[in-house]
């Protein structure tokens, strides 16, 4: 209803996903990014560090409309330095070289996975893009586009049910916006990538972090293990 | 009944549940044990005298029922049960470690526990959907009894519930409102003014006991008058002090779901001494006396008769619902239906005209109305189906989450789906449903496209061992398949084909009955095209639209009245997500729409058969 008021309101939801350990479902967020993208005009920001989170809650002093930031209740690295700036509808390539073979796409806590990942793979010799996608919606659809054009496979992982997350988010970045009218050019319109969806599937129970984390299927073994069996 | 031997034997009890709830939460280094501590007499109680229930038999159907609303005192509860026999004391430093059912709040993986709570404000919902089972469907006389928080009952929900409670005289509803001042962050706004909670609760129409929560002489007297008081609920405010019994924290902010830590040792030493378990004779618990008639259950649930559509009338989805819900009533005796006020839009009318003794009209309450179904399908005797418009059961989410971690097997049907509605504009009109309803853990969700169909959603949703969520629409759609059509769960159905299609159109719903007008147009320029109708959005036919886009030249348009994230569009893409080479046209619904005829929506919106025409034109 706020967003048919056309109300501004800035809302933030803390203790996302099964990372937040032994208080088990009843306390986690899984399905929090699907119900907000879905709210018309709403932004979607899923900051993965402290400096990122600082810049990212100023950006949404001006943001008209719904928005929405996601929190982590574990604490994670600082990655970023201080005078970063972050856009709305930005990301951040942490990881590239010219012989990436599949691009990791992380946001919140499984951002650190990816880069953790990076590092396992690289030491088997398997280069691997690495995006901080902060900004869930609107999305750097830019971004992934070249990601997708430059090596192929689309890894996306996030601390959230499967349906309506981050991974349908950078699906739906390449289907063409806006309406089609007759005798207009379609913009954007291209083919799907390969995109390999790593999500929460199964209803967590209690355990720390890391044991759901890992049962989950979203932790640095397992993305590294799905890169190997694809490339 | 309340001798010095028993008010000791229960006393001394009590202490050795707050011994388990602190040292289960030292192990663990994480819980609240000071939340434990106030009920702790309100739990020795109801457990080792009041309930009537067999800790060798937990979800036996005639056992009083026992719902912990403030589920962050799960390590209490679980101290009860394990005191009553049901399994090992020792097991009770598992709680909340990744290979125990002890979680950190209570779900049904454990055997004791009917619905999961920790989400607040819902327990009490639960609990008068127990009760009215009991009193209405079951007639039996076992009693169900609910603690909440004081902190909890600013949550409107809980209102709710009290409101339900009085008005269907549920006077086999016990609640208990461990008052205990302090809330997670700061006290709680009424603290310790009882008299405010008393005619609250007195206001609400429920029988209000103001108790001295760890006076065990007390609260057995409020129990038994509880009992034997009819024609309405009892309420049970009971003072407490959170921390009580716990030298030092009693009553001391800022220890909320915090383990003791080092003033563990001491405190537990203290109440050892207060409980001396070596002459401690535990009491036997109290027989079940009450009766439930056996359900029957049928292998597989029918509809008392098939469609029967003659194909010239046009019908829309919400008519057949009724049409079929009414059927599977007659069908099966353990069909339950609720409404929130509108049953004669979502048209669950016909089940309440045929048969009203199995129909709840819970009112403009929908987070209740959620609430009392899934209480009355716990313990898997009963089958609910939830009504309201689309749009309002989104109120509910939290509740049919909930109910997702309670493996719930109700069924949500929302009318009134997206723009197609017309002239009541956007707040009437559901946009964003299936991006929430696809993400609950194996629900079903369905979108049937004509009367036939919708009908058999209604038998399938019944035979399912799950959660369903049925969106049903508006306006009339002209019939699409024969009366014998066979439906399936994860089967789409293909409704237009030929050798030579261009482009594969999926839609749902409206958007289905446009993308056959377009069909027709398209077939006037000589371009042929290949529609599928889902039918399950959830699970969703992935071989079939496979298949189809392969053999269309890898030509896709997805179409839905609904808004682009968390739909078809996101959901047949997810299908897709290892393709390469798939073209996509996603047409949905991209801003917040205005009041309108539903052909002029549907138009405005980009989703009516021309827009749809010209996707196809574009991609070929």
């Amino acid at each position: 209803m706020a967003a048919i008021s056309r109300a501004t309101i800035k809302l933030c939801g803390s203790h996302a996903g099964c990372s937040i350990g032994a208080d088990g479902p009843s306390q986690m967020a899984l399905e929090d990014l699907a119900m907000m993208r879905a709210i018309h005009g709403s932004t979607v920001l899923y900051p993965s560090d402290p400096v990122s989170t600082v810049k990212l809650v100023d950006k949404m002093y001006s943001i008209e409309g719904v928005s929405y930031m996601r929190t982590t209740r574990e604490k994670t690295r600082v990655i970023y330095k201080e005078d970063e700036t972050f856009e709305i509808g930005g990301s951040k390539v942490l990881r590239s070289s010219a012989g990436d073979m599949v691009t990791l796409i992380g946001a919140g806590i499984t951002l650190h996975e990816c880069l953790k990942a990076h590092e396992e793979l690289l030491a088997q010799g398997i280069h691997a893009r690495v995006i901080d996608l902060y900004s869930i919606k609107p999305i750097d659809a830019k971004t992934l586009a070249t990601a997708a054009r430059e090596t192929g496979t689309l890894i996306v992982v996030e601390d959230h049910w499967v349906e309506g997350g981050i991974g349908d988010a950078v699906l739906d970045a390449f289907t063409p916006k806006g309406p089609v009218t007759r005798g207009g050019k379609v913009a954007g319109l291209d083919t799907l990538p390969k995109v390999v969806k790593i999500a929460v599937r199964d209803m967590p129970g209690s355990g720390t972090p890391e044991e759901l984390m890992d049962a989950a299927g979203i932790t640095a073994s397992h993305i590294v293990a799905t890169v190997k069996s694809l490339v | 009944m309340s001798d010095t031997n028993t008010v000791n034997t229960l006393e001394r009890l009590a202490n050795l549940l707050r011994i388990h709830s602190i040292q289960s939460t030292q192990e663990a280094n994480s819980g609240h044990p000071t939340s434990c501590s106030s009920m702790a007499e309100i739990t020795s109680v109801l457990f080792f005298n009041v309930m009537r229930y067999d800790p060798k038999d937990p979800r036996n159907p005639a056992a009083d029922r026992f719902v912990l609303s403030k589920g962050h005192c799960a390590p209490i509860l679980y101290a009860a049960w394990a005191e009553a026999g049901a399994f090992p004391v020792s097991d009770l430093t598992n709680l909340r470690k990744i290979n125990s059912d002890l979680e950190g709040h209570p779900t049904p993986r454990l055997n004791f526990v009917d619905v999961a709570t920790g989400s607040l404000g819902q327990g009490l919902g639960f609990a008068c959907g127990m009760a009215y089972a009991g009193k209405y469907f079951d007639q039996s006389d076992y009693r169900v009894y609910c603690v909440l928080g004081d902190g909890e009952c600013s949550e409107g929900s809980v209102w709710e519930s009290f409101a339900f409670g009085s008005f269907y005289k549920l006077d086999n509803l016990c609640a208990i409102i461990d008052v205990n001042r302090l809330g997670q962050s700061d006290p709680a706004p009424l603290q310790h003014d009882m008299e405010t909670y008393r005619k609250r609760v007195d206001a609400f129409g429920w029988h209000p006991i103001v108790v001295n929560g760890q006076d065990v002489t007390q609260l057995l007297a409020a129990f038994k008058e509880a009992s034997e008081t009819k024609d309405k609920p009892t309420c049970i405010l009971a003072k407490t002090f959170k921390g009580s019994g716990l030298k030092g924290i009693e009553n001391e902010l800022d220890w909320h779901g915090k383990p003791l830590g080092d003033k563990a040792n001491e405190i537990i030493a203290h109440l050892r001494e207060l409980v001396n378990e070596k002459t401690l004779v535990r009491p036997q618990i109290s027989k079940i006396t009450a009766k439930v008639a056996e359900i029957k259950k049928d292998k597989e649930i029918k509809l008392s008769s098939p469609p029967n559509y003659d194909g010239k009338k046009e019908v829309a989805t919400r008519l057949a619902h009724g049409t079929a819900l009414e059927k599977l009533g007659k069908g099966c005796e353990y069909v339950i239906a609720l409404d929130g006020d509108t049953k004669n839009s979502t048209y669950s009318i016909k089940f309440r005209d045929a048969l009203p003794k199995r129909f709840i009209e819970c009112y403009i309450a929908e987070q209740n109305m959620v609430q009392v179904a899934i209480g009355v399908a716990s313990r898997q005797r009963y089958i609910t189906f939830v009504h309201t418009f689309a749009c309002f059961l989104l109120r509910a989410a939290d509740q049919v989450r909930m109910g997702g971690i309670s493996f719930t097997r109700t069924k949500y049907v929302g009318s009134h789906a997206g723009v197609s509605i017309g002239e009541d504009g956007p707040s009437q009109m559901a946009l964003e449903d299936f991006a929430f309803f696809r993400t609950i853990p194996n629900i079903v969700c369905f979108y049937p496209s004509d009367a036939v169909s919708a009908e058999r959603a209604v038998e399938l949703a019944a035979n399912y061992d799950g959660a369903v969520y049925i969106r049903t629409s508006r306006p009339n759609f002209p019939i699409l398949y024969k009366n014998d059509e066979v439906f399936e769960i994860g089967k789409a159905k293909i409704v237009v084909e030929s050798s030579n299609d261009v482009c594969t159109i999926v839609a749902g719903g409206v958007t289905l009955h446009e993308a056959m007008k377009a069909a027709e147009k398209l077939k006037g320029v000589g371009k042929a095209v290949r529609i599928i109708d889902l039918f399950t959005i959830k699970p969703i036919d992935r071989d079939t639209i496979l298949k189809s886009v392969n053999a269309t030249h890898n030509r896709l348009v997805v179409v839905e009245d609904h808004y682009p994230e968390g739909g078809l569009g996101e959901a047949v893409m997810g299908a897709l997500a290892g393709q390469t080479n798939v073209k996509v046209i996603h047409l949905a619904v991209k801003e917040v729409p205005r009041s309108g005829k539903p052909a002029e929506l549907l138009s405005k919106y980009g989703i009516d058969a021309e827009h749809i025409a010209n996707a196809v034109e574009k991609l070929v």
